[in-house]
Order: C-alpha cells, then structure tokens, then sequence
C-alpha cells in the first residue's frame, strides 16, 4: 500500500517540478517568479515573456502531458487486453499508419504541412480498423494471437508506403525526421484544439476499462464468469488505444517506445498489476517521463530543439533497466 | 452466509433439456439433459472430448446453444444478461491465468467486483464477503501473497474463492482437480462436498470416477455429445456402462467407510481403436 502511494506521490512531485521546468527553461531562462507572473496575469510581466511562457511554453507543455499520458493509457490497455507484456501501440498498427500519413504530408504535399495532424490521425485509425476487421472475422475472430498477428502485417503494409516514398524522394527526407524522431513543436493551442476529443473518447473509455481488463488477467473464463464478454473488451481496448496512440503520433510524430515502458515501469515500481491503479498512474508517469524528456531536448543545445524521442529514452531506459535487473 | 437461502427448494436451480452446440460447423453437443437443485452436487463425467466442459459452458451462458432450453431458476439463459448471469451462477475454469502482481485478496476482489458499481470502491460489506469467500476456502493466510507464489493446490482454492465472493447460489468447477495431487485433489473434493451442504448447487466436471461417486448425489455420464446415462452414482457408473462408455473393463466399489475405488483391469482385452470425432453421430 505504502509504495504505491509512494509511486503516485513520486511522479505528482516529479511532474510538478517538469511542469515548472518545461516553463521556465528553454532557449530563453525565464525566472521562476515570472513564469508564475505570466500564468497569473500579472501586469510587470515583460509582453515578450508573457508571450514566451503563454504561447509558445504552455501548450507546448500541455501537449507533452496529454500525449505522455495517452501513449502511457494505451501500453497499459493493450498490454492488459492483450495479456501480453510486449503490447504497445505498434501492436495494433496505429505506428505504422500514423507514420505513412506523416510522410505522405510531409513529402508529397509539403505545402499542406497543417494537414499533418490529419494525416497522421487519419491513417493511424486507417490501420487500426484494417487490423481490427481482418483480426475480427473468420473462425477465431476476436483471438489475440490473431490481432497480433494483423497488426504486425498490417504495419509491415504501412511501413513499405513509408519507406517507398523516402526512397522516391530522398531530397526531402530530412523533413520527416523529426517525426519519425517523435518531437513536439512551439506553435500554440491549434493542433491540439484539432485532436482532443478523440484524446477525450480514449480517456473516458480507458477509465471504463478499467475493471473489466482486472477480470480479464484472470482469464477470459473468469472474466466470462462474472459477467464480461472477453472479445468485447478487447475490441473497445483496442479501439480506445489506437485512437489515443494515433492523436498522440499526430501531435508529437512515433514515440511508440512509451507505450510499451510506461505500464511496465508503474507495475514493477508499485509492485501490482491492477488496472485499477496501472491504467491513471501509467497517464501519470506518461506525461511526467515525456514532459522530462521535451524540457531536456529544448535546453541541451538551446537554442537549437532536438527531437524528444531520444531524450525520453535516455531518461526512461535507464530506469526501465534498473527496474527490470531487479524484477523477478 | 448462505447464498441460497432466497431460493425455494422446490424450484431446481438448473434445468437444461435438449441442448445442442455446435462450434463452427462441428457439432460438440448432440442431446443433453441437466438438472441441478441446491444443497446437491451433481458430477459430469465422462471421457476426454465426449463434450463435458462444453455443456458445463453452455449451460453457464459462456457458449451459446444452437438447439435446446437452458434455465436457471426459471429463467431462459439466452434472455440472461452478463451481470444477472454472474450474480446467478460462478464458473471456476479448468485453466486460469496466473497474472503476476496480483494478490490472493486482489483476484478475489475481482470476484466480487459483480456487486460493486462501475464507480465504487469495495465497501464493508465488499470486504466482509471476500474475507468470507477466502476463509471458507481456507486461503486467508495467503491473502497478500502474489498468485504467482501459489501451488496448484493452493491456486485451485483461490480460483474457488474468487467464484464464491461472486455470491451466486451455484458453483460450477471445470475439473478443478485434473493437475492436482492426491492431497490437494482431496482437499478440493472435501470443500466443494461442503459447499453442497451449505447450500450451493454445484456441477463439478470431473474425470476422476471414484472422487465422482464419493462425492456427489448425481453423476451425469456424457458420451460423444449426449448424455447418456443420470442417476445416483454407483447405479449409474456400472460395469456395463464403464465398458461401454470408457471402453474399459472396470468396477467401482465402495467399502462401509465411504472409501470409494476404481478396480480397473488395466491390461486386458483390446486396445480401443482412435475414431475421428468429426464422424461421429451423423445425425447431428
């Protein structure tokens, strides 16, 4: 009881000192007093600060919280729908779709680049319910052995469109990188004022996944037992998944990494695998390790932005690591 | 304590007549009958693939029927929705998952969780019903342990705890003792016998033939798809039907103490030949 408490209590503070961090730090220092200043609306505030902190820091850290978060959700649904520790959002082949999308923006419509949320989104969901419907008919529909197996197909599909286009263009590859990195970018509220209801779809649905996935890690006869159609809950999981894993590709590009660590670092770290408390605490830990990694990737070579992508991992797979050495 | 007490004793929890099932184009059940009353356990016996943990599924509302009525306590099972069906019968599977990172006390939490609202956390009396389902299997000195710690013996007993904090006034056990040893299975035996007394209805899945006899008030034999013979056990489970059903010349006797045996002839007559089971019963 007392250590997981002491996770939660752990990454509430850690996310707390990011969220400061992610204000205050970046190609220009801003002082803690005025980021609070700026937040509160107080009118010594420069206007330029005020900018900084408002428009350009704020949504940009909003952004890393809910992508953290969604990608966090969407390991620990599809990891527990699943039964399988190897599930990430790769699995259902939202990865792959919302990475042709990207490119297919990026490299053939470069002067659409706004669509690219769109794109991303669109295909991600495309390869989702293709592996869904092969997944979901035939004898054994609904088996996770064959979701799996379409899903990796599946994305083998979307990831030749993808490598077929760098290869056609390879002037314009550079482009694409910092999707492929899996970055965030400073240009304010519009993009995710584009995505968040489909954040918000996969969010109430995680929350009501909850119990249902518990009853599941018992089997699907328990789960049947008490009530709970297995291959229902595991197309609603699997839906709820792709579309917070897609929404997350379409703001920040491919950091499907997260999804498969987080959920694994909350059960090692807290030493259960209730859904009940791994579903909100991996959104937590989500967000905290992908709002650590953008605030570093912004400062390391200000002025310069690298990519989060990198940056996330080098900070989670060293603890993902310790972690795993000391699991049984 | 007793789940059953709302239930009049006349109305027999279970009835089921002229099930089939079929599972793709395959038909697994041809014709089978079942009854179950409270306070009676019932064994379903019979040899591998003659369609036991099928009807023990259908009949729970886990396989759908293609022909027949299933009702409990009056009730068609088709018309059933999950939550009713939970709070009517519990399935204990043959084969659970063992998550890792869940305690004894959390897979029976889950049991429970069918009285618990969508929003809720256990209350009081949540956490005095899974106290009792873990104490009436006798798992309460394990409750913190992670169920990857657990024997088979110890896990099959939590499996039934997490059936009981369901409170359903039947418990239905598909061959919970198949990877148990001698200890364990007669451990097993000795709480579901008591949970019959209790008052529970229960259908125990079984191929032990002299645990069946010593335990149940009714064995009910399948074979290829129906059922084939029903009764007390030891007029039901006779030489002929041993022979005829298993193939085996076998008998089953009981000395004055309630030990019960299975004399089998293990080396005599010819051996039985493999038949392809999707040619039997061209009637379907």
């Amino acid at each position: 009881m007392a250590r997981k408490s002491g996770v939660v209590v752990g990454l509430v503070v850690a996310v707390c000192v990011a969220v400061v961090a992610s204000l205050a730090y970046g190609a220009v220092s801003i002082p803690f007093g005025q980021v609070i200043d700026a937040l509160t609306g107080a009118s010594e505030v420069s206007e330029s600060t005020s900018k900084i902190v408002l428009d350009l820091r704020l949504p940009r850290s909003c952004e890393a919280i809910v992508v953290g978060a969604a990608l966090g959700v969407a390991g620990a649904l599809l990891q527990g729908a699943l039964n399988n520790p190897l599930a990430s959002p790769d699995i259902v082949g939202v990865t792959g779709g919302a990475g042709f999308g990207a490119v297919l923006i990026l490299i053939l419509f470069p002067a659409q680049v706004a669509l690219l949320p769109v794109g991303a989104l669109f295909f991600g969901l495309l390869a989702a319910g293709l592996v869904f419907a092969v997944a979901w008919s035939g004898a054994n529909r609904g088996s996770v052995s064959k979701l799996i197996l379409a899903g990796i197909a599946i994305g083998a599909m979307f990831g030749a469109g993808t490598t077929a286009i760098l290869t056609a263009y390879p002037d314009r590859v550079p482009s694409v990188l910092f999707f492929i990195a899996g970055s965030l970018t400073s240009d304010g509220w519009g993009d995710l004022k584009a995505v968040w209801p489909y954040f918000a779809i996969g969010f109430v649905l995680a929350i009501g996944l909850m119990r249902p996935l518990d009853r599941l890690s018992l089997g699907d006869e328990v789960a049947a037992s008490l009530g709970t159609k297995p291959r229902l809950i595991r197309l609603i999981a699997g839906v709820a998944a792709a579309l917070l894993a897609a929404s997350a590709a379409s703001l920040a590009g491919l950091l499907a990494f997260l999804g498969l660590v987080v959920p694994h670092f909350v059960r090692m770290a807290a030493g259960t695998s209730s859904h009940t408390y791994v579903v909100p605490v991996s959104a937590l830990a989500g967000a905290t390790l992908l709002l650590a990694g953008d605030t570093l990737a912004r400062v390391v070579a200000a002025p310069i932005e690298l990519p989060v992508g990198p940056f996330m991992v080098l900070i989670g797979v060293p603890m993902f690591l310790y972690l795993l050495r000391r699991a049984g | 304590m007793d789940a059953t007490e709302q239930q009049t004793v006349t109305t027999p929890a279970l009835t089921a007549s002229g099930v089939q099932v079929k599972i793709g184009d395959k038909q697994i059940i041809h014709h089978a009958d079942l009854k179950l009353e409270a306070g009676k356990l019932v064994a379903l016996v019979g040899p591998n693939g003659a369609g036991k943990s099928t009807l023990a599924r259908a009949i729970a509302g886990i396989q759908a029927i293609s022909v027949g009525d299933v009702r409990w306590f009056d009730k068609d099972v088709a018309e059933m929705k999950g939550r009713e069906l939970a709070l009517t019968r519990a399935f204990v599977p043959q084969r659970a998952l063992v998550p890792a990172g869940v305690t004894v006390r959390d897979a029976v939490t889950i049991g429970r969780s069918v009285h618990i609202r969508p929003w809720q956390r256990p209350g009081a009396a949540d956490r005095e019903a899974i106290d009792q389902a873990m104490e009436r299997t006798g798992v309460s000195v394990l409750s913190e342990r992670d169920l990857t710690t657990l024997s088979g013996g110890e896990m099959q007993r939590v499996q039934i705890a997490v059936a009981l904090a369901q409170n359903a006034p039947v418990l239905m056990a598909d061959e919970p003792t198949s990877q148990l040893d001698l200890g364990a299975t007669v451990s097993i035996a000795k709480l579901l016998r008591g949970l019959a007394d209790d008052g529970y209805a229960v259908l125990l899945v079984v191929h032990d033939l002299s645990l069946a006899a010593a335990v149940s008030d009714e064995v009910v034999v399948m074979s290829d798809g129906r059922s084939v013979a029903s009764g007390e056990p030891l007029k039901t489970l006779t030489r002929e039907r041993l022979s005829e059903v298993w193939g085996v010349s076998a008998s089953l006797e009981v000395s004055g103490d309630e030990r019960t045996a299975l004399h089998v002839a293990w080396l005599e007559g010819e051996d039985r030949p493999v038949r392809d089971a999707g040619h039997s019963g061209e009637d379907g």
